[in-house]
């Protein structure tokens, strides 16, 4: 089985979908490798590097496609410069793993099916945890992340961090970001990191305590409808919300330096937040940078590719960010292709792919099986909000000390015997029962109350001295060994040593124990 | 005259146990606490004495003066034992604590036992009780000796399983439930013949159904083997839940002890400690999510009915993913590279006695401005509030040892969580997979952090017997060995690095 990883031909590609690590991976897995000459000369990783990993290095793509088995890839097949189309290069009933939109390439989708291909789409994966160390998208969004804010500093005027100088006050940027999914809390962390004050706003409310623990201040942003779609992904909003959400975004950015928006809804084009009102409203110098621009931007005046400068301020629709860091991109993408491709992996010893469709994975990247379109997959179930119930309640039923709640069906059984045995007392007893008893209960309250108090910290101090004070029983023992009778002496004496043991020993851990117990 | 300063004493005594454990709330009023307790125990010991050693006030029961070779006896049981317990607090180890508190506990059983027999053999008028009376009277003697008696073989395995003397695997007998049905019922039907005997020892020739000691002998048979049986199958890992049992155990007896005596102090005593430990039980058997039921009469798990599940959580039935595992110098790099570092200890430190050398890491952390702070599960270790006791003695200050639901939310922010020797406390199959059989038992959220690193000697399953999908995550790093050896090693290569 081969393995064959093209030269990226998409306008400004410079990641690679293998670098020499993975190379030895899926070598070790099994599969021979091939290489396109110069594939990964853009993002600095030489042939040569690849041949020493074991690759073979073939001269071009239409050798490649024609020998390999799998094809991996990062952009999704395109028409060539100068005739035909990378799809029809594939060998047919070949598999071929790469970032496919399946949804925005419907053709690109027919052609594969004509050459029956198999196709797992890196965008497509499920969002949970198994497939984490899959997800190219969270990846490549991290690096974007990080990149826009460094493209977002080139393009700006003035420092990030606040300074008081001899020359002047500096006051810190003001960063403003839309979206806090991966590239936004990337954008987070870099800004915070370069100094600068940073916002973020997201239609989901569970992101705010990930904001707030990168440093970042979240914006409330109250409407009827919440955020959060299906899969861990946001859905499409209404009319009125959007209209909402633009205006409360005009006015934060006409407050910002720094805006970066990374808004996106899976399938769809990027909902519309900046407005033209809002740039214009925006100090001249201010920075825009537009992360949806691929999927037609958050900004209405973004132009795709480009840097371009409206109303004194400049909007970046770059759309390969994480190309611009080629190196780093590639290493990590071919992390997440090579993880993919080893869960698809029949098992040793005979290399080749086995897609198991019950599999929440394998059936969520599936995009053509064999040329049958197998896409888009059956809704995976909602995520369980929050972990089970039970463990929540067993959690929150138990703040720093408290006595627990009041009858339970255990309570309930003990205040029942507690009862009945009351009643065959008075019935039944002499009345130093009921008198002992009346004390008995009493001092079970006091205990009970006493106790809840005591901090966790100290149980282990607290069972020692119970012991030692349970060595009351020598009392016990003394009484017996007055009261007279056959063996009073021996079953006394003995009683009074063992207890006593209680006592001193108990006592003296305990005050061992305490003594630990400093700051 | 002296009967009402003695009931005087037993008030205060009783009022200076009673601020003794409420000295126990915060760490600094704690050892105030200790000595309260300390001058109540001594008030009422020589207050009894005292009362008992002057004669004809009716206190001594039955006897004129006392004689010598009673208060030569009295004397050197209470110095002896005094001695003893002094010795045994000295030497015991930290690690060993839920031992010597087990076998504390036996001692209490033992006491009431004895004391039980001693009053049942009294010279009849000894005690002033009328006839009518002495039927409630036997009944708290009899109640007495077999809690007593329960308490006493039930601690004494406990000490033997807690040891590593007997094997911590439950032992389930076939038809468990039927014998311990069947040995109480034969103490109910003893305990009726020994009500209606008239005298304590048969008469030559006389049935021996008419006296009352052989029933009692046998019911004390009776009960010290149900206490051995009940314990005996109870698994190695609930053992904190058992102890704390027993505690609340011996503090019945003792309240027992004290209706079958009609003394006030020793029912308030009784009932002080024996609330203290069923307190702690539920404590723990909520730390565990399981009913107080389900620990007391189940083996864990291996009758519940669910079995545990490999890989559980992830696909079912696929076989365990890999683990990633990591050298000592790796982990030195991550701990030197965080700005928060969390450490949650397990029952598998203590036995490994590493707690000081993680101390010496922590301090060292520390000390460059890393946050490093301590996450205590509620049912880490084998005894409540063990692990505290260990860092205590580690010298660790209080302050940085956070107990779980102080420290839950934290996690997500946190840069590395170091988990030394526990499993189940850290399993997220509790939260995310029904089947599993410690599903709903709170635990600390440790796969919420940026990196965890598990000191483990191995991949075998904690106590509970369930895959720990934890080991398989990405950002998990398996650092295998022996905990004391990887902390020892860890602790050198981040001195170099320093």
């Amino acid at each position: 089985m081969k393995v064959g990883i093209p030269k990226e031909i998409y306008p400004h590609e410079r990641r690679v979908a293998a670098v020499p690590e993975t190379v030895h991976k899926i070598r070790k897995l099994g599969y021979e490798v091939m290489i396109e000459a110069g594939a990964g000369d853009a993002a600095a990783f030489a042939d040569g590097t690849y041949a020493e990993a074991g690759a073979t290095i073939v001269p071009n793509a239409a050798a490649l496609y024609a020998a390999a088995d799998i094809v991996l890839k990062v952009r999704q097949p395109i028409a060539i410069a100068g005739g035909g189309h990378e799809a029809d290069l594939l060998k047919e009933g070949a598999t071929l793993i790469s970032f496919i939109w399946p949804a925005q390439n419907k053709e690109l989708i027919e052609r594969l099916a004509v050459r029956k291909v198999t196709v797992l789409a890196m965008d497509a994966m499920p969002r949970i945890t198994r497939a984490q160390r899959m997800d190219a998208l969270s990846a490549m969004a991290n690096i974007a992340g990080y990149r826009a804010v460094i493209e977002a500093a080139e393009n700006f005027g003035r420092f990030f961090p606040g300074q008081v100088t001899a020359a002047g006050r500096v006051k810190p940027a003001q960063v403003f970001i839309v979206g806090a999914g991966v590239a936004g809390l990337a954008a987070i962390a870099a800004a915070k990191s370069l100094g600068a004050q940073v916002r973020a706003f997201d239609t989901r409310p569970a992101v705010r305590e990930q904001v707030e623990s990168l440093g970042g201040t979240f914006v409330e942003f109250t409407f009827n409808e919440t955020g959060e779609g299906g899969g861990g992904y946001a859905k499409e909003m209404s009319e009125a919300y959007l209209a909402a959400e633009q205006a409360m975004i005009a006015q934060h950015a006409k407050q910002s330096d720094i805006v970066i928006s990374t808004a996106l809804i899976p399938g769809k084009v990027a909902p519309p937040l900046i407005t033209s009102g809002a740039v214009v409203a925006m100090a001249h110098g201010s920075v825009i940078v537009d992360m949806a621009a691929e999927q037609g931007g958050n900004c209405a005046l973004t132009e795709r590719d480009k840097v371009v400068e409206k109303f004194g301020v400049t909007i970046i629709g770059l759309t390969d960010l994480p190309s611009r860091m080629a190196r780093q991109s590639s290493e990590l993408y071919a992390t997440t292709v090579f993880n993919l491709l080893k869960e698809v992996s029949a098992p040793e010893p005979t290399p080749g792919i086995a897609i198991k469709m019950q599999d929440e994975i394998h059936r969520g990247v599936l995009v053509l099986k064999g040329g049958e379109l197998m896409w888009p997959p059956p809704k995976p179930p909602a995520p369980r909000a929050g972990g089970p119930t039970g463990a929540h309640k067993v959690l929150e039923a138990k703040p720093a000390h408290p006595p627990p709640p009041a009858a339970n069906g255990g309570g309930r059984l003990i205040g029942l015997l507690v009862a009945l045995t009351l009643v065959a007392a008075v019935i039944a007893g002499p009345p130093q029962l009921i008198q002992h008893l009346t004390v008995f209960l009493l001092a079970c309250v006091v205990g009970y109350h006493v106790i809840w108090n005591v901090t966790p910290a100290l149980h282990t101090p607290l069972m020692s001295v119970t012991n030692a004070i349970s060595g009351i029983i020598v009392i016990g023992g003394m009484l017996a060994l007055f009261g007279g009778g056959s063996g009073s002496l021996a079953l006394g004496g003995v009683a009074i040593l063992v207890a006593s043991i209680n006592v001193a020993g108990g006592f003296l851990v305990t005050q061992r124990m305490l003594r630990m117990f400093r700051k | 005259m002296i009967v009402s300063i003695r009931s005087l004493a037993y008030l205060a005594a009783s009022l200076l146990f009673i601020l003794s454990l409420r000295g126990l709330s915060t760490q600094q009023t704690a050892r105030h606490g200790n000595r309260y307790g300390i001058i109540g125990m001594l008030v009422a010991v020589l207050v009894t004495a005292v009362a008992l050693l002057i004669p004809g006030d009716g206190v001594a029961a039955g006897a004129g003066a006392p004689n010598s070779t009673v208060v030569g006896v009295l004397g050197a049981a209470l110095g002896l034992g005094c001695l003893i317990g002094a010795l045994l607090a000295s030497r015991v180890a930290m690690t060993s604590m839920p031992e010597l508190v087990a076998i504390l506990h036996s001692f209490v059983g033992a006491a009431a036992v004895l004391v039980g027999i001693a009053t049942y053999l009294q010279p009849a008028g000894a005690v002033a009780i009328e006839a009518a009376d002495r039927s409630a009277h036997m009944g708290e003697i009899y109640v007495g000796i077999l809690v007593g008696a329960v308490t006493f073989s039930g601690s004494v395995i406990a000490f033997g399983k807690l040891r590593g003397k007997i094997g911590s695997k439950p032992l389930l007998l076939p038809g468990r439930h039927l014998l311990n049905v069947v040995a109480l019922t034969a103490c109910v039907a003893l305990g009726v013949i020994f009500l209606h005997a008239e005298v304590a020892w048969p008469e030559p020739g006389g049935s021996v159904l008419s006296a009352g000691m052989p029933a009692l002998l046998a019911a004390t048979g009776l009960a010290l083997l149900l206490g051995m049986h009940l314990v005996m199958a109870i698994g190695g890992g609930d053992m904190p839940v058992v102890v704390s049992l027993l505690n609340s155990y011996s503090g019945w007896a003792a309240a027992a002890a004290g209706f079958m005596l009609s003394n006030d102090l020793l029912i308030i005593t009784g009932a002080l400690v024996g609330s203290s430990g069923a307190i702690l039980s539920i404590i723990m058997c909520r730390a565990m999510n399981r009913s107080i039921w389900n620990v007391i009469l189940g083996g864990f798990g291996a009758d519940s009915g669910a079995k545990p599940k490999v890989g559980a959580g992830a696909g079912a039935g696929e076989a365990p993913g890999k683990v990633n595992e990591t050298t000592v110098d790796q982990v030195a790099e991550l701990l030197l590279a965080a700005r928060s570092v969390i450490i949650v200890p397990g029952y598998g430190m203590a036995v490994a006695q590493a707690q000081h050398q993680v101390k010496e890491i922590s301090s060292l952390l520390i000390g460059k401005g890393i946050k490093v702070r301590y996450a205590i599960h509620p049912v880490a270790g084998r005894l409540p509030g063990h692990m505290n006791v260990l860092l205590a003695e580690a010298d660790v200050s209080y302050d940085i040892v956070k107990e779980m639901d102080e420290v839950n939310e934290d996690f997500p922010s946190t840069d590395v969580v170091m988990v030394i020797g526990a499993n189940d406390i850290v399993n997220p199959s509790a939260e995310e997979d029904a089947g599993s059989p410690i599903y709903g038992m709170p635990v600390l959220q440790v796969w919420k952090a940026a990196r965890i690193v598990m000191l483990k000697r191995g991949m075998a399953a904690g106590y509970a017997g369930v895959d720990n999908p934890l080991c398989y995550n990405d950002n998990t790093l398996m650092l295998f060995g022996d905990a004391k050896q990887s902390v020892t090693k860890l602790l050198i290569a981040l001195r170099a690095d320093a």
